[in-house]
């Protein structure tokens, strides 16, 4: 509603929505990284400089560069076509591949290296090639979502108007379709791009010396050096170039031409034969694609030395950890609930409270933007700007058990804002002013107004939140605390450790987050469906 | 009919052809003619196959039965592409990332023309058009009726021996679509193209074409 359309004055508590989610990212974004500057700059210069000037940091960057370009490029070898095939085509099953699609983003990326460790067994399963693979696996979705979403609101008449002048079918998609994907292109490339860049847990689980990203090299210094300024210069230059690509990335998304957006309608699929066998047999290898390394992953969780068995199921209330202090594995399944549960209620209060600045008129609708940027802020420099900020005296808050909560809240924030302020934007505002007309008061309006729409997409933000929390890895490994780990960061602890039972029940614990994630991904699905409307056009050409 | 007549093909043969779309048959055993710079209007209520007849001729559907011959050549299994068949939509459909001389260039860039020679041709075709110096201009920038003009111009350019129009007033308001109707005659006549319009409204085929034409009755219903 803005102030000069003639809408409606927005209750007065709209109007102070702001102040909430405003004070929580200056408190527990802006802060830590305020003090995490300060921490860099207040080194004696000579050492700040040393370390800027230290060519590890130099190395690892190119090293990491290198690995998220080879990652971005795969992901877009394999994502451009299967955006094609399960965002433009009509065929039995086509929902059931955009979904299974998209399975692996969802996947906690601890459970994606543990899959693709169970596809190409223990022996030499760490490398450059195997982390570039599961990097481009984790972001096929990216690809096919960000891309598939504009493609399907290509009708394909561009294509056809070319083809009339003259154009071949290689010609017209060069000329035509790319030039339409291009910003689309560009913006799924640079989440990818920033996603590789800054991976930790396929970094850790898979790769090697010629893996490091800046991320790993941070955890690497908090935890091994002991190093804190050299891990905040390391973060900070991460923090420089993921702002340096994420900006790329939104000016080529600007510079696409504006086309306004029309209901998808999806085409039957080619007449020919050859064009129908492509479509299918594409998505069908992109399921095939998805669905290997959690099938591996589900025998690794279900064999041992001596063939099938359950014993690594029925050991998760007990492990032998020999010397090693480990906690029980199902401990750790309710510890990551417990966090899980905290997380999507502060992050959807938080978050919701940012969204619907969008309504109001002003300033404050800047809230519902900078609530977004934690999404260029890696988890290990967020983990570490609130270790230095509120880790130790005087202001301790590890031992509250608020702290992984906070960091993952605002990691969720971003989705949370997502999901509601497009719900919001499409409500039309004159049904407040209906409800006005009849009696109703600013507030009762409004709820008449937003009610049905806000509580489809809180109850959906809410459960991505918790999603996010459940398989988090970055800022739980930096500020959880040793004797209650989250269900990642335990997994990863039991594979540092040799034996053939900590891979079975690490991957149980794999198994088991995978279930609980899919479970609510399904349940937000279906919950938020009614919410979309699946309006159908007719296609080019009908009579 | 004379023996220059007699002797050369018409431009546009449609024989026998079958009118179907998704499974839906219209029509069968549709046959039709046109020659050169004659324009012929096809009139049907919504849903009647009009649309489908063009999008046969210019290959965009595919053909369930019949034959479709450009210049006496059976052009039936031939690619959109190669046939010759220029078609232009009820929006203009610009498109969006090229700018005005680059959108009328680009049939005579896939036809062979050079850069240079294209673009001296997309400026004739914008002055002929009424749109001199629009060359750079951006295509969302043009009102409805310039860019159905240029996406006119477009279709011309690369000279196709037939041009179907689908309905391509229709987005337009009254006024504008009666000068429009006028100008695009008169230069669809002058570029020499067999022309076939489809229409629902009798008025606007009546001011366009040579001959008007019911659908139905250019073949048996199904």
């Amino acid at each position: 509603m803005g102030g000069g359309d003639g809408a409606l004055t927005p209750p007065r508590w709209l109007r102070w929505s702001w102040v909430a989610p405003a004070a929580f990212l200056l408190v527990f974004l802006a802060y830590p990284l305020v003090v995490l500057i300060v921490t860099v700059t207040r080194t004696s210069e000579g050492a700040l400089l040393d370390r800027l000037a230290s060519p590890v940091i130099w190395q690892v960057t190119a090293l990491a560069t290198v690995q998220a370009l080879m990652s971005t490029v795969l992901a877009l070898v394999v994502g451009l076509p299967l955006a094609n095939v399960t965002s433009r085509y009509r065929y039995r099953g086509r929902a059931f591949a955009q979904a299974v699609v998209t399975v692996p983003f969802v996947l906690p990326t601890v459970v994606v290296a543990l899959a693709f460790r169970s596809v190409v067994g223990v022996g030499p399963s760490q490398g450059f090639w195997i982390v570039v693979l599961a990097h481009a696996y984790v972001n096929i979705a990216v690809v096919t979502r960000i891309v598939g979403a504009q493609w399907a609101q290509h009708s394909g008449d561009y294509e056809l108007v070319a083809r009339t002048l003259g154009a071949t079918r290689t010609r017209a998609f060069i000329d035509v379709t790319l030039p339409s994907l291009r910003s689309a292109i560009a913006a799924s490339a640079a989440v990818v791009f920033v996603f590789s860049f800054t991976s930790l847990g396929i970094v850790l689980l898979l790769g090697d010396a010629s893996t490091r990203t800046l991320e790993s090299q941070v955890l690497r210094q908090t935890s091994v050096l002991l190093d804190f300024p050299g891990a905040a210069a390391t973060a900070l230059v991460q923090l420089v170039v993921v702002t340096f690509v994420l900006l790329l990335g939104a000016a080529a998304a600007r510079r696409a031409p504006a086309r306004r957006s029309r209901p998808v309608s999806l085409r039957p699929l080619p007449p020919s034969a050859i064009g129908r066998a492509a479509v299918l047999a594409t998505a069908g290898i992109g399921m095939l694609i998805v669905l290997v390394p959690v099938l591996a992953l589900v025998i690794t969780s279900l064999r041992g030395s001596d063939g099938w068995t359950l014993t690594w199921w029925t050991s998760l209330s007990s492990i032998d950890a020999g010397t090693t202090r480990l906690a029980p594995p199902a401990a750790a399944i309710a510890t990551s609930l417990v966090l899980a549960t905290v997380t999507a209620l502060l992050a959807a209060l938080v978050g919701g409270l940012a969204a619907l600045t969008v309504l109001t008129p002003g300033r404050p609708r800047l809230v519902a933007l900078i609530a977004v940027v934690p999404l260029g802020v890696s988890a290990a420099t967020l983990g570490l700007g609130m270790l230095l900020a509120f880790g130790r005296p005087p202001l301790d808050l590890r031992a509250s058990g608020l702290l992984i909560p906070i960091a993952h809240s605002l990691v969720a924030i971003p989705l949370v804002v997502a999901v509601v302020a497009p719900g919001v934007r499409s409500t039309d505002p004159r049904l407040a002013s209906v409800a006005a007309t009849l009696g109703a008061t600013p507030s009762r309006a409004f709820w008449t107004a937003y009610g049905p729409v806000l509580r489809i997409v809180m109850v959906a933000s809410a459960a991505l939140a918790g999603a996010v929390s459940l398989g988090e890895f970055g800022a739980a490994a930096f500020l959880g605390r040793a004797a209650s780990p989250t269900v990642p960061v335990q997994i990863v602890r039991l594979l540092g450790r040799p034996g053939e039972q900590s891979l079975g029940v690490a991957a149980v614990l794999a198994v088991i987050l995978v279930i609980v994630t899919l479970a609510v991904v399904l349940i937000v699905d279906r919950w938020s469906a009614p919410a979309r409307s699946s309006v159908r056009a007719p296609a080019t050409v009908t009579p | 009919m004379t023996t220059r007549e007699l002797l050369t093909p018409p431009r546009l043969a449609v024989e026998d052809l079958a009118l179907g779309y998704e499974g839906v048959t219209f029509l069968t055993g549709v046959s039709l003619t046109v020659a050169a710079s004659e324009i012929v209007a096809i009139l049907g209520p919504s849903g009647s196959g009009k649309s489908t007849l063009l999008g046969e001729i210019a290959g965009v559907v595919p053909i369930p039965a019949g034959r479709i011959l450009v210049d006496g050549t059976d052009v039936t299994t031939e690619p959109i592409h190669a046939r010759g068949v220029g078609l232009i939509f009820q929006e203009p459909l610009l498109f969006p990332h090229l700018d005005v001389a680059a959108n009328i260039a680009y049939g005579l860039r896939r036809h062979g023309w050079s850069k240079a020679a294209a673009a001296g041709r997309a400026g004739e075709l914008l002055a002929w058009l009424g749109l001199e110096g629009y060359q750079r201009r951006r295509v969302g920038e043009l009102s409805g009726g310039q860019a159905q003009r240029v996406a006119l111009a477009r279709a011309l350019a690369p000279k196709p021996a037939v041009l179907c129009l689908d309905e391509p007033f229709s987005a337009l308001d009254a006024d504008l679509r009666r000068r429009l109707v006028t100008d695009v005659s008169a230069m669809l006549r002058e570029a020499g193209v067999a022309a076939i319009h489809v229409t629902h409204d009798e008025d606007e085929a009546r001011a366009i074409a040579d001959r008007v034409i019911e659908l139905s009755s250019l073949g048996r219903p199904r």
